[in-house]
């Protein structure tokens, strides 16, 4: 496996005054500032070298040297190591070539920053749009700073989505904007022949929020925490934990050992709570509501272990930048492991009576078969990744708060079905407790829970932090700004890779699989939507996705 | 097998019994350290905007009416009860209690406002400043406060500038005369 | 005195589905570890959509068809002898007509799903249609049974062939055919696959609402009452007494087993898919088959 400076040396042999310069601000971060032109060169060489795609960050610059500034991120996981190539072009003609060809899980981020900054990738296979919405004018890109964070273009009713062309002698099933299976909005829709699906076309980013455009202008850094905490339901440790790591890491700021540790201890109860959650889910999808209601009474004394320790059942709200605000009592540490004894001991039966049940092996075995080789080249994340023979795991790759000193093992199975992602979200949800156990075990006590900041955080340092998530694994990158306030950040949620995988997993499967399919992903549009614009107008793109179901479900071929 | 599997299952689900609660009819009372909704102390307050300034909702807003008089507006309605204004009050004015049966159909019920007489300084917003060594958590604004109280925003912290010309050049933009078909 | 009878036979099915209904649910609910809605909560859930506003989502076929799926039901229930007792109609339909009326209920869903135009509604009537093409032999055969044993089409013979005729092997198979399928009867897990909630939002019914969709719903807990009655009748007949009304009353306690073992089923169960479903319908036709064939040996 390559080293840092072995990477570098490469680069620059093979691509000489295309690489303009190197910066590795610690051990386990380097940014690369390329020419764009070898943007996609130099992309498939880092791939080829052991890279993972993690995700694109466009920024607009024109302030400061009239360029939109563009960074493509990957992972070494092996060496714990973080590559963002950072490349800019020119703002009055902004295009690039799209690593979309070669890197197909960048086709998002590229079709993002088409939308969102006006860049031009010359080459991507889909050049539709993805985030703003059908009746969003052309030529104003929310996330360029002259445009400002509440803008809110009249709406046009007439503009609708395009959908892909649907197969021959296929009909289309809509699952979505409103369906049971999503629980948010999105839409997929499923070309059918018969009941067996041949092909599907996605149309999301129903309610972005803007928050990264809100939180880069209106709010300052201790407060992003808790936005960010908001982008999920379900995993706002997460989001909030990666944030802060982003911000430390680009600040160089060293918390205490201690909140660390309890980072780890409220990451692990999220994981615990949401893979129940999740597991219910899965259950209620093929139509098994005893498993959904059992998990999820196994999971309301996490949710209540969660209000006791945090004052909140879910949105904890307990990590900022420096820390954590509430510390671990020695009442609330007893407390902890009454609680988790007790999950352990009823998810074994649960898992008994799941695991033996050959009713929902029928429903689950074989479904969403999704190759390694595709997986690999998706670059698909967390469980989804896992179940199908991929053997990543940010937590054991890159390790983040107290990881370093925990073991826990990462499962991974080789039936790359559904069936698989079961076992591996119970099998986490063991480890998760064994890393609590551990936590509390061996929690150090070194100071305060807090750490103080002693002088403001320099400007335009970048930062990118991972955390591995319930259902993946989050980046969030962050370049610091003026004012005590982030001048860009970027939120990748782990379904942001996982949903451009549901059309491969789709593909050849029955229509009644679409639930469980979709949902062994744990997808949450909420993440994936998050997004710059703020307030799309969200009464015109009803009317339009209203119309546009209407139509589709009088649309029989 | 699969009938042992389901009679299994019957069994492990008798053990736990009925376990949701009658809620509504039986009141379940908060924890300790619950972050229910916040209340403001105004004998201690002191007016200093420290919370208007961390919140994150931006639910605190504040105005002088005068050189004497400061308004301090607490709009529950988008409150996320994070609790961050309790943790940096200095004079620990803010507590958050533990009530959290807050739906109601009449907002100004969850919303508190106090008009505060400032002595002398009101403009500087030191005596926040002056209690945190944070350097993160410093005050962003610090002087003269003009929240619009009656529309429930704060200002914004920059005022960009957009050139409503943009709209014009913009291609592809029409309105349909009749909505639907 | 005749008529009376008849008239009891409905009014004890429509006042009681919904309450078996409710025990279902409220056994559902516990197996989830829930409290779960009060018994009575179908009548309220009936009169609530009664009391809605009836929107029309297609032709007259969409309002016609809740009202023939009510009154095939019913008439089908009319005929059928409760309290192991034939009544006064009994001896003018045979098992024929009674499937033929039963079918006519499966059809007048179908008839509203396809009126709708709705997408989710014809995959559910897809999936209906294959329901009902698989599992209607089960429920013939089960007629055949009792008329191959007595030598005539009449519903009396055939329904209490047990009752007249005693216990054979070919009844002993029947019977688990019949308990086998009867999941698929109730449209109940692992069988529910026309309704999935989950997939096609509730299916053939999906535009229904108000007053139409209630005349659906009391039509679905009328045919889950009248397959579990039908199951008594056939092949519990051994508390029978003298008296009408104990007779009866027996019979809604067997019934209300039955129901038990409905809501049991149907909580321990994900649902299968149409494919998985219909490789199981026929090997019960082909079982259901195989009893009839044995009572034309006379085993």
């Amino acid at each position: 496996m390559p080293t840092k400076d072995q990477i570098i040396k490469t680069l620059k042999d093979r691509f000489g005054s295309a690489v303009i310069g190197s910066e590795s601000p610690k051990p386990e971060r380097l940014f690369v500032d390329i020419k764009s032109g070898k943007v996609r060169d130099i992309s498939n060489e880092l791939v080829a070298m052991g890279g993972r795609y993690l995700v694109s960050v466009g920024y607009d610059s024109i302030a400061d040297n009239g360029a939109l500034g563009m960074i493509h991120t990957f992972a070494f996981d092996r060496d714990s190591l973080y590559i963002g190539i950072r490349t800019s072009v020119p703002a009055d003609n902004p295009v690039m070539d799209s690593i979309t060809p070669d890197i197909p899980n960048a086709g998002w981020s590229e079709r993002e920053y088409a939308d969102l900054l006006g860049m031009k990738f010359t080459g991507h296979p889909k050049p539709k749009r993805l985030i703003l919405a059908d009746d969003w004018p052309e030529g104003i890109y929310p996330l360029r700073k002259e445009v400002p964070w509440n803008l809110m273009p009249p709406a046009a009713e007439d503009v609708a989505y395009q959908l892909d062309e649907c197969p021959e002698g296929c009909s289309i099933i809509p699952v979505g904007p409103y369906h049971p299976t999503l629980h948010e909005p999105a839409h997929f829709a499923v070309y059918v022949d018969g009941e067996t699906i041949k092909g599907s076309d996605y149309r999301g980013f129903m309610t972005h929020r803007g928050i990264e455009k809100l939180c880069q202008t209106q709010l300052t850094y201790n407060e992003v925490p808790f936005v960010a905490e908001r982008i999920c339901g379900i995993c706002g440790s997460v989001h909030a934990t990666s944030y802060a790591q982003a911000v430390e890491s680009a600040a160089d700021i060293t918390i205490s050992r201690r909140a660390e540790y309890i980072r780890t201890i409220m990451l692990e109860i999220e994981r615990i709570h949401s893979h129940l959650l999740w597991l219910g889910l899965a259950g209620h999808l093929i139509g098994f509501d005893t498993v959904f209601m059992q998990s999820w009474r196994i999971r309301e004394p996490i949710m209540w272990l969660g209000e006791r320790m945090t004052g909140n059942r879910k949105t904890y709200g307990m990590i900022v930048i420096g820390g954590v605000r509430r510390d671990i009592t020695p009442e609330i540490k007893d407390d902890i492991l009454n609680v988790i004894q007790k999950v352990e001991e009823e998810l074994l039966v649960v898992q008994k009576a799941i695991v033996g049940d050959t009713a929902i092996h029928r429903r689950t075995k074989g479904v969403g078969y999704v190759s390694t080789q595709d997986v690999v080249k998706w670059s698909l994340v967390g469980p989804v990744a896992r179940a199908r023979g991929v053997d990543i795991d940010v937590r054991r790759d890159h390790p983040y708060a107290a990881y370093d000193e925990m073991k826990f093992d990462v499962p991974v199975f080789n039936s790359n079905d559904v069936w698989a992602t079961v076992l591996v979200r119970i099998l986490e949800v063991f480890e998760a407790i064994k890393i609590i156990r551990q936590c509390l075990d061996k929690m150090p006590n070194d100071g305060p829970v807090l750490t103080e900041l002693a002088a403001p955080i320099e400007p335009m340092r970048h930062g990118i932090a991972a955390v591995e998530a319930p259902r993946g694994e989050v980046v969030h990158y962050v370049i610091t700004g003026k004012e005590n306030s982030p001048e860009r950040w970027r939120v990748r949620a782990p379904t942001y890779p996982n949903l451009q995988g549901v059309p491969l997993m789709l593909l050849n499967n029955q229509l009644a699989d679409v639930p469980i399919i979709i949902g062994s992903i744990d997808p949450c549009f909420s993440c994936t939507d998050r997004m710059e614009v703020v307030d799309i107008r969200t009464g015109g793109v009803k009317v339009l996705a209203q119309d546009e179901l209407e139509t589709l479900s009088r649309q029989i071929k | 097998m699969w009938l042992t599997s389901k009679i299994k299952q019957v069994l492990m689900v008798a053990k736990p019994g009925v376990v949701t609660l009658k809620y509504p009819f039986v009141p379940r009372p908060a924890p300790e350290n619950f972050r229910g909704q916040p209340y403001w102390d105004h004998h201690k307050c002191i007016g200093c905007g420290g919370c208007a300034s961390h919140c994150p909702a931006r639910t605190i807003l504040v105005r002088d009416l005068c050189q004497e008089l400061r308004v301090m507006v607490y709009d529950g309605s988008r409150c996320t009860y994070c609790g961050r204004c309790a943790d940096v009050c200095p004079e620990k004015a803010i507590t958050m209690t533990d009530r959290y049966e807050l739906a109601t159909g009449d907002k100004n019920d969850i919303n508190e406002t106090m008009e505060l007489f400032m002595a002398t300084c009101q403009r500087c917003g030191r005596c926040y400043d002056h209690e945190t060594t944070n350097a993160i958590d410093k005050m962003t604004r610090i002087g003269y406060k003009y929240d619009n109280l009656e529309m429930r925003a704060v200002l914004p912290v920059s005022s960009e500038q957009f050139d409503m010309k943009l709209y014009e050049k913009t291609e592809k933009f029409k309105r349909p005369e009749k909505m639907g078909e | 005195m005749d008529i009376l009878i008849v008239v009891a036979n409905i009014v004890i099915f429509l006042a009681c589905a919904p309450f078996f209904e409710g025990i279902v649910r409220k056994l559902t609910a516990k197996v989830h570890s829930r409290q779960g809605p009060p018994l009575i909560q179908p009548y309220l859930d009936l009169l609530k959509l009664l009391g809605k506003e009836s929107i029309t989502a297609g032709n007259w076929a969409f309002k016609l068809a809740p009202m023939m799926a009510l009154a095939s039901i019913i008439t089908a229930i009319a005929f059928i002898p409760l309290g192991y007792t034939t009544n006064y109609l009994t001896q003018y339909g045979d098992i024929i007509s009674v499937v033929y009326l039963l079918t006519l209920g499966g059809v007048s869903v179908l008839l509203g799903a396809l009126s709708s135009k709705n997408t989710y509604a014809m995959v559910g009537a897809s999936r209906e249609m294959i329901t009902m093409i698989m599992v209607e032999p089960v429920l013939a055969m089960t007629f055949i049974l009792g008329a191959v044993k007595s030598k005539g089409l009449a519903i009396d013979a055939a329904v209490f062939s047990t009752l007249n005729n005693g216990y054979g092997w070919s009844y002993v198979l029947m019977l688990v055919v019949f308990l086998m399928a009867l999941q698929a009867f109730v449209a109940k897990q692992p069988f529910d696959i026309a309704e999935a909630e989950v997939e096609i939002l509730e299916g053939p019914f999906i535009e229904y609402s108000g007053p139409n969709f209630a005349m659906f719903k009391y039509y679905l807990m009328l045919k889950q009452m009248f397959y579990a009655s039908l199951f008594v009748a056939v092949f519990i007949p051994f508390l029978a007494t003298g008296s009408y009304l104990l007779n009866v009353l027996i019979q809604l306690v067997e019934i209300l087993v039955v129901f038990v073992l409905i809501a049991l089923t149907a909580s321990t169960n994900p649902r299968l898919r149409i494919d998985q479903a219909m490789k199981y319908y026929a090997v019960l036709i082909v079982m259901s088959l195989a009893a009839v064939g044995l009572t034309a040996y006379g085993i």
